[in-house]
């Protein structure tokens, strides 16, 4: 349990209040009937965090998050996404606990963070399918190392979540990443490139509680973000993520789901966002993204995907939104998700992050970045 | 013999020895010292030198953001004359040519105002109303003769809540060669003591997101594209009614931006510095001392001395008819007063806002604006206390010690 605490304690931690609520009504046209949505509330959650100073040059922090998962997700109705203790300095960032894994390294403008997720994410061979927070979250501990405030190496292991074995937390996964990143506040100082970077990850599935193939599934991940236009008022920008999962070619087929995130794929997805400013907020966002996944040891399958959005800004972070998505399955693929599938959804966002008690400042910030870091 | 007592340390001993060193050189155990009054001085503005060109007398000040500490440990980015805060000490003699050649070294809008200065109103320093912001890496040249005498200050008057708050303000003094006050109370020794009161949450906050601002119209400027709803910048109130008739909305809505909220000031300083590292005023018995108290701050401050009445000998740089005998001053938002102190009541005597809440650091009592008149003739023996009953304190050398938690 630690020292005591102290009870009349005079430090208050800064507290930070993150929300999302994502309300849409959901038109689903496909050949496997999936029920449409009169409202459908998934991926709305709450975030809530403690910081403060050590008594060196350290911050801490504590979260809590949950997270409103898709309704046949076999997780409940609430999903505990976020449980972690991170410790961090200016160049060094510790984390530990429940958190988004490292399974992506760029964000999309899509409506929900899974709404590609066979696309856009390194996909959990331990999860059954059942649910996308199996490859979003999971148990983690992360040691992250900054260079020259935008080079970015990590180093992470991770216990993902394994409905053949819930009890079993031990490490099952690892890997390293290394990325350039533009801090945000400097966007419009910044060259063409906003974010490169690749990682390599290995889920330990020689496990003899997983299925045994005695070697590592392992996965190479790159991504690009380019500013094609770096205005302020018409923003333009373009990121692409491909991903190799070089898998076992051994499985030939695509009959279970645990053979699609087996087997060696390829997966390329890419969004290309127009962004309008009015009075230095965002206002109006429309945004095209398109992906292809192929299956080298599976004979004539791929699956392809397009996503058109626009959100309207009506108030500070409070969003109108539609999407209309489309998703083709051929060949194996099409047997194991339905050939194709047309949705349209039309949505409310609101999203909120408030920091209260503040007492200090951001590695991010300009004045950190560009006159001195202050501890 | 030294060296050799260093050689036998241990190295855990040795870095023991070495702080409590630094420790000394910070706040000198001897205040009577000839190197705790040297350091001393530097908590004072300095005098800008200025480059005589023919009858003009030229001062170069520049504008950067600048780390500073306001307390041991505790340092936050300012926007910074010259480097230091306040900004350098501007001297002149009544009826100089002045010139002041401003450059803004920051991604900024800057201007300088000259408070109490009877400027032509095209140097005033009030952006958009007698001129246009001086912008990044942009030079402005202000000029004007020094009238009236007196105690004056400048200030930045571009988003002057923050601005001013971020430290950019300085003393400006108008020497009257027939001064009558130092003809009513001759005084040798004089000191410029600058309030200001700092939110520095807020400062910080709306520095950030100003530098991200200007990062955004910095770029369309370059590229010629000023749009006035954008720049929330009109050429008529009948041009912003029109604009707002058409949906624009204004900056100071909840919807918009405003925070809702006013600044909380929660740092006070004198002369850019909070208790512990606030400068003494030193004094001797039978001397006068002029004290040029200015507020460059948001808050009102009550200031109190102990064991003496004072002399409030000039108000807004002007001299009183009737000096006015007080031990406490109001001192107002952009207000100056001028007070003489007599040096008759030896000892070391507390000078201090008498609103408490000014005397903390963080909310914690002591600190913010605690200084102390300290007679430089105390003798040895006053500087001892007595004993008390429990404590082995007979014959102590009992100087004030740095009390951070009372």
């Amino acid at each position: 349990m630690g020292l005591e605490s102290v009870v009349q304690a005079q430090v208050s931690p800064e507290i930070e209040l993150g929300a999302k609520g994502v309300m849409s009504g959901n038109i689903e046209i496909n050949s496997a009937n999936t029920a449409s949505a009169v409202s459908d509330f998934s991926d709305s959650q709450i975030l809530l965090g403690f910081k403060q100073k050590l008594y060196n040059s350290w911050r801490a922090q504590m979260v809590f998050g949950m997270q409103f998962p898709d309704a046949d997700s076999d997780l409940g109705q609430v999903f505990y996404n976020h449980v972690f203790l991170k410790l961090e300095d200016q160049k060094n960032i510790i984390k530990i606990g429940r958190s988004t894994t490292q399974t992506i390294l760029n964000e999309f403008s899509t409506l929900r963070d899974d709404d590609a997720i066979q696309f856009n994410y390194s996909l959990n061979p331990f999860s059954i399918g059942s649910n996308t927070q199996d490859n979003q979250y999971g148990n983690v501990i992360e040691y992250t190392r900054i260079f020259n405030q935008r080079y970015w190496l990590k180093f992470h292991g991770e216990n993902f979540a394994d409905l053949s074995a819930p009890t079993d937390f031990e490490l099952n996964s690892f890997g390293a990443s290394f990325l350039y990143i533009v801090p945000e506040s400097q966007r419009w100082n910044r060259n063409i490139i906003q974010r490169v970077g690749v990682s390599y990850n290995n889920y330990i599935t020689s496990h003899p509680r997983y299925r045994n193939f005695n070697k590592l599934l392992k996965n190479v991940i790159g991504t690009i973000t380019l500013n094609l236009k770096p205005d302020p008022v018409h923003f333009v920008d373009l990121k692409v993520q491909g991903i190799y999962n070089i898998g076992f070619s051994a499985i030939n087929n695509l009959n279970s789901y645990a053979n699609y995130v087996r087997t060696p794929s390829i997966s390329t997805f890419g969004t290309i966002r127009y962004l309008y400013r009015k009075y230095e907020r965002p206002l109006i966002q429309a945004s095209l993204s398109l992906g292809y996944k192929s299956f080298s040891a599976v004979s004539n399958s791929r699956q392809e995907i397009g996503i058109a959005n626009v959100f309207y800004r009506l108030g500070e972070n409070f969003d109108l939104g539609f999407q209309y998505r489309y998703l083709n399955n051929n060949g194996q693929s099409a047997s194991l998700f339905g050939k194709q599938d047309h949705r349209f959804q039309i949505a409310l966002v609101y999203s909120i992050n408030q920091i209260y008690n503040n007492q200090f400042d951001d590695r991010n910030t300009i004045l950190n970045l560009e006159h001195n870091y202050i501890k | 013999m030294g060296n050799k007592k260093i050689k036998n340390m241990d190295r855990k001993e040795f870095m023991k020895h070495s702080a409590l060193v630094a420790g000394m050189a910070m706040f000198p155990s001897n205040l009577f010292a000839k190197e705790a009054k040297t350091a001393n001085e530097k908590l004072f503005p300095t005098s800008l030198p200025f480059l005589k060109n023919g009858e003009w007398k030229e001062f170069e000040v520049n504008i950067a953001i600048s780390e500073q500490e306001l307390a041991p440990g505790m340092k936050i980015h300012t926007l910074a004359f010259n480097d230091t805060v306040p900004g350098p000490e501007i001297r002149v003699k009544q009826g100089d040519k002045v010139r002041v050649r401003f450059k803004n070294n920051t991604d900024l809008n800057h201007t300088i105002h000259w408070h109490g200065i009877y400027v032509p109103w095209r140097m005033d320093g009030v952006p958009y109303v007698t001129q246009m912001p001086v912008m990044p890496n942009q030079e402005f040249i202000y000029e004007f003769v020094a009238e009236p005498y007196g105690t004056h200050f400048y200030h930045c008057h571009w988003g002057t809540l923050l601005h001013m708050q971020s430290g950019m303000f300085g003393s400006i003094i108008i020497e009257n060669d027939d001064d009558p006050i130092k003809k009513a109370f001759p005084y040798e020794r004089e000191y410029t003591l600058i309030y200001s009161a700092h939110d520095v949450n807020f400062v910080r906050n709306e520095l950030n997101s100003m530098l991200e601002r200007m990062k955004e119209r910095s770029y369309l400027m370059k590229n010629g594209r000023f749009n006035a709803e954008r720049f929330n910048l009109f050429n008529t109130k009948e041009e912003l009614l029109e604009a707002i008739e058409n949906g624009y909305q204004p900056p100071y809505l909840v919807n918009r931006r405003a925070p809702a909220e006013l600044p909380v000031p929660n740092w006070f300083t004198v002369n850019g510095k909070s208790y512990p590292s606030t400068p003494y005023l030193y004094i001797k018995t039978g001397e006068n001392i002029r004290i040029r108290l200015i507020n460059a701050g948001t808050e009102n401050h009550h200031l109190h001395l102990h064991g003496h009445d004072f002399w409030m000998v000039c108000d807004d740089g002007v001299p009183l008819p009737q000096p006015w005998q007080r031990n406490t001053v109001s001192l107002s938002p952009g207000k100056t007063y001028d007070i003489i102190v007599e040096g008759n009541n030896r000892g070391i005597w507390t000078f201090h806002d008498h609103d408490t809440r000014r005397v903390t650091n963080n909310g914690l009592y002591p600190g913010g604006n605690l200084l102390a008149l300290v007679y430089e003739d105390l003798p040895k023996e006053e500087r001892r206390v007595g004993g008390m009953s429990g404590m082995k304190m007979d014959n102590m050398d009992m100087l004030p010690k740095i009390a951070l938690d009372e």
